[in-house]
């Protein structure tokens, strides 16, 4: 074991104020794998606690334990003086634990004012609703957080930056104490993590005690006071976040130094363009947008939320078919009238949202590998060729390190970063010649996102046109030959080799 | 093991290569179908009625008339549930297959007694294009089914009902609701022959059910109705054609109801709008026991054809045992209730203890992938 000092770091810290929350000695197993062993955290009112570490590391597990979605084999949570061996979710709210999933839980038909309400009211076993009761308690945590948010609007048509506030003020309402929320900024844009951050301010203020879970190691150096540290179930290292830099805690993170420097393939400049797109248009989204990748080229497309660079990419792949101009691959023209047109010549997606758009999570690994290319294994009889498969899923199953007992299991069961080689591992079973990735590192840590840019760079080699389309900057100056920035539907900036870095990057994305 | 063991012997005799071969198939499609929770439950499930009525009233129960009964009453049941099988793994249902069957039914009785009523050797000359006809209305209707489902976009359980509807209503003003008598002496005989004890009638069965699970587990269309259940959206995104794949599957289910309407006809020479009323739901009780989620993504036949074996035992051991049926609709009921009780505390047991379940299960193609492997490093 590598962390020996990690139960001195964190007792000596108990100088300050008391804890809100303090977990201790938390043990538990699942089966052959010892989800945590021997873990303890405490949350102090006014401060961020970080809580970062590679999927699979126990974090969701020690969250779970404290939101009393499980309970730990050993170990006991005190909560204000009061010890509990065993939560469950009911104690935990009414203890003032709050957590919120990267999903939010909202229910997308009811208002913002409602929703912010109604739960508190429903664990309250409140029987009578009234409207006007329930808009006056949202606007009064609305104005106290000092948020623009519209209470009459129906959830489903906000932003996923304004139903994170909603799922903010809802906590509130139940009088939070501690706030923990899972990947938090991993949906949202440059702006709109800076205007989280000032929220957290507010809370802290507050005297809540906030805990993040996040992979973003720059956003978690900028917000937290404290940082744990976790790997393979047990707390490496704890302390003030101001001992830490990335680079330590990417070491911390995952036992050994992880490379992220640039490093781009050589790509033939000269070789006709793997695709070509001339003036492509699609009315409310993007107008007039022409580029071009090489064969082996990796090219970057960034942009703020909304910009178009999502819809700029689901053209070219037939989900939202462009109104007007043209689609070239390898310098023969295309139609793409729908998704099928698209893979047909040759074009993969890897999708913005992998859990719905991406993945058949029931499903075997198997089967999510084998998804797109049915048609390419079938025998002289249409029938399909199940050794041929196996092979298929064996090979991708082994090259991209899929970390799982057996490609039988179902995805749903994979971390982020598996589930996303599962994706990536689809469509390169389909040997396509322009590979499109939307967000191809979102929601995985650090380890797999090395190992999945990696990848990125082994395909380009062998030729294949990687578009990448990222908010994540690292990763966009990490791997890319070019950059474009999308803005309000057009093209505004191209970055080219050596311009590709994180500040220019971020300046041309600001304009 | 001990096919692996004679296959170097083997190599030089293809006929025993081949064998060899096809048994190695043949066992581990039986392993792989025995592994699915749906098919070992009703398996258990056969064994369990089928004892109870034996012990029971075993001079009703095992008489030859009674097995015959149950294996001469199944299919026409059994095809229509696995037509429903597969509208509930793209996700959806059918509630139009009776009507769907009644209607070829009709229509077939329809046509024989025309063209007998001129020259009785013509009608039963054109048996073999009645049959046609029979099936492609049942296609027809089908495909009716899917161009309103995916094209019209309108929910499978609303169109289904409106067809059934329509459909129904048709056979009643055609008939002027009363039973038709009629149909070719060729499909009656062949509703009383059997092969051994086995009638002709379930042979036909076994055979749909054959190709159905082919077309499931071994077609790039049987993946892709699969995938489209499990997850509609990520089906578009990887590029499957949703709209032809549910017309594929609406359009087939409607030609077995046509062919379930060609076993009606062999069963009896008649045929009625109303005939059958109490199977549009015993086939959905049937492809859910069978292990058909009904959310869709995940059915096998070999599931639905047990379910279906068991409430025809069930069936059949009610009336040995002198029992209405409406005592037996209730005992439908709480099998059903029952079966999805037992599924909800498997699901909730403690993680690990099913995972190792599974690993047992898997083991067998994990030493498949480890021999890959080996390959793999040899190159």
């Amino acid at each position: 074991m590598s962390s020996t000092t990690a139960p001195a770091t964190q007792l000596a810290d108990a100088t300050g104020p008391a804890p809100v929350l303090s977990a201790r000695h938390i043990s538990k197993r699942f089966g052959g794998v010892q989800a945590l062993d021997d873990v303890s955290l405490d949350l102090i009112p006014g401060e961020v606690h970080c809580l970062a570490g590679e999927n699979g590391c126990g974090k969701s597990t020690l969250i779970k334990m404290i939101s009393g979605a499980e309970r730990p084999d050993s170990g006991e949570i005190e909560v204000d003086g009061i010890v509990h061996t065993r939560m469950n979710t009911t104690s935990a709210i009414q203890s003032g634990i709050q957590v919120i999933y990267q999903d939010f839980s909202l229910f997308g038909n009811l208002t913002v004012a409602e929703n912010i309400v109604l739960t508190s009211a429903v664990a309250a076993k409140r029987k009578l609703y009234r409207v006007k009761d329930a808009r006056e308690k949202a606007q009064a945590i609305v104005d106290e957080l000092q948020l623009d948010l519209d209470l009459n609007a129906d959830v489903e048509n906000l932003s996923v930056a304004d139903r994170q506030l909603t799922a903010i003020c809802r906590a509130l309402v139940s009088d939070a104490r501690v706030i923990i929320m899972d990947e938090p900024t991993t949906a949202l844009t440059h702006s709109e993590v800076e205007h989280l951050f000032t929220v957290v301010e507010r809370l802290r203020a507050r005297g809540v005690a906030l805990v993040f879970v996040s992979h973003k190691l720059q956003e978690v150096l900028a917000i937290s006071q404290r940082l744990t540290i976790m790997r393979s179930g047990r707390v490496v290292i704890s302390g003030p976040s101001a001992d830490f830099d990335r680079r330590s805690i990417a070491r911390h993170m995952t036992g050994s130094d992880v490379e992220e420097s640039r490093r781009v393939p050589d790509f033939d400049q000269t070789a006709t363009p793997a695709l070509e797109v001339r003036g492509l248009t699609l009315p409310g989204a993007f107008r007039d947008v022409s580029f071009q990748v090489g064969k082996g080229e990796i090219l970057g497309v960034t942009g703020l939320l909304g910009s178009g660079r999502t819809e700029l990419a689901e053209s070219v792949f037939g989900v939202l078919p462009a109104k007007s101009g043209t689609i070239a691959i390898d310098g023969k023209p295309v139609r793409v009238r729908n998704i099928q047109d698209a893979v047909a010549a040759g074009i993969g997606y890897v999708p913005e949202d992998r859990l719905t758009q991406g993945l058949f999570l029931e499903k075997p690994i198997a089967d999510n590998i084998i998804a797109a290319s049915f048609n390419e294994h079938r025998n002289r009889w249409k029938l399909l060729d199940r050794k041929r498969i196996w092979g298929t899923i064996t090979h991708f199953f082994d090259q991209l390190k899929i970390h799982a007992p057996h490609p039988n299991r179902a995805v749903r069961t994979l971390s982020g970063g598996n589930a996303q080689r599962v994706v990536l591992a689809k469509w390169l079973a389909t040997d396509p010649k322009v590979l499109i990735l939307n967000g191809p590192t979102v929601g995985v840590d650090v380890g797999s996102k090395a190992q999945i840019l990696d990848l990125l760079r082994i395909q380009a080699e062998r030729g294949m046109a990687v578009v990448i389309i990222s908010d994540d900057v690292n990763e966009l100056v990490a791997c890319c030959h070019r950059v474009l920035v999308v803005a309000h539907g057009q093209i505004t900036h191209e970055l080219v080799a050596d311009q590709v870095t994180e500040d220019s990057i971020q300046e041309s994305m600001a304009v | 093991m001990k096919t692996e063991q004679a296959q170097p012997q083997a190599a030089e005799n293809s006929l025993a290569a081949m064998n060899n071969r096809i048994g190695r198939v043949v066992t581990e499609a039986v392993g792989r179908t025995l592994r699915d929770r749906g098919v070992s439950r009703m398996l258990i499930a056969l064994v369990v009625a089928f004892g109870f009525f034996a012990i029971m009233r075993p001079r009703i129960f095992l008489g030859p008339i009674n097995l015959q009964n149950i294996m001469v009453a199944a299919p026409e049941v059994g095809v229509i549930a696995i037509a429903m099988m597969l509208a509930m793994l793209t996700g959806g249902i059918d509630l139009s297959l009776v009507s769907i069957a009644n209607l070829s039914a009709v229509t077939m009785s329809t046509l024989f007694t025309a063209m007998a009523a001129s020259n009785p050797a013509f009608g039963e000359s054109m048996t073999v294009p009645i049959i046609l006809i029979g099936l492609v209305v049942g296609a027809a209707c089908g495909l009716l089914n899917g161009l309103l489902i995916s094209l019209v976009g309108i929910t499978p359980i609303l169109a289904t009902l409106a067809t059934m509807q329509i459909l129904n209503g048709l056979a009643v003003v055609w008939t002027g609701g009363k039973t038709l008598y009629g149909a070719p002496a060729a499909l009656t005989t062949f509703g009383k022959t059997a092969i051994g004890p086995v009638p002709m009638l379930f042979i036909v069965f076994v055979l749909v059910a054959i190709v159905i699970a082919t077309v499931v587990r071994s077609t790039a269309l049987g993946r892709k109705l699969e995938l489209q259940g499990a997850n509609p959206v990520a089906a578009r995104f990887s590029g499957i054609p949703s709209r032809s794949v549910l017309i594929s599957s609406y359009t087939i289910g409607g030609l077995l109801a046509g062919l379930a309407g060609v076993l009606f006809l062999c069963r009896n020479p008649t045929a009625s709008a109303d005939y059958g009323a109490s199977y549009v739901l015993l086939v959905i009780v049937i492809a859910v026991l069978g292990g058909t989620n009904p959310n869709g993504g995940f059915a096998t036949v070999a599931g639905v054809v047990l379910a279906t074996l068991t409430l025809q035992v069930v069936a059949s051991g009610f009336t040995a045992l002198r029992l209405s049926p409406y005592q037996y609709s209730i005992a439908q009921g709480v099998i059903l209730v029952v079966v999805m009780i037992l599924d909800t505390i498997q699901w909730s047991r403690p993680k690990w203890r099913k995972r190792g379940v599974t690993t047992d299960s898997a083991s067998l193609q994990t030493t498949q992938v480890g021999t890959i492997k080996k390959d793999k490093e040899q190159e």
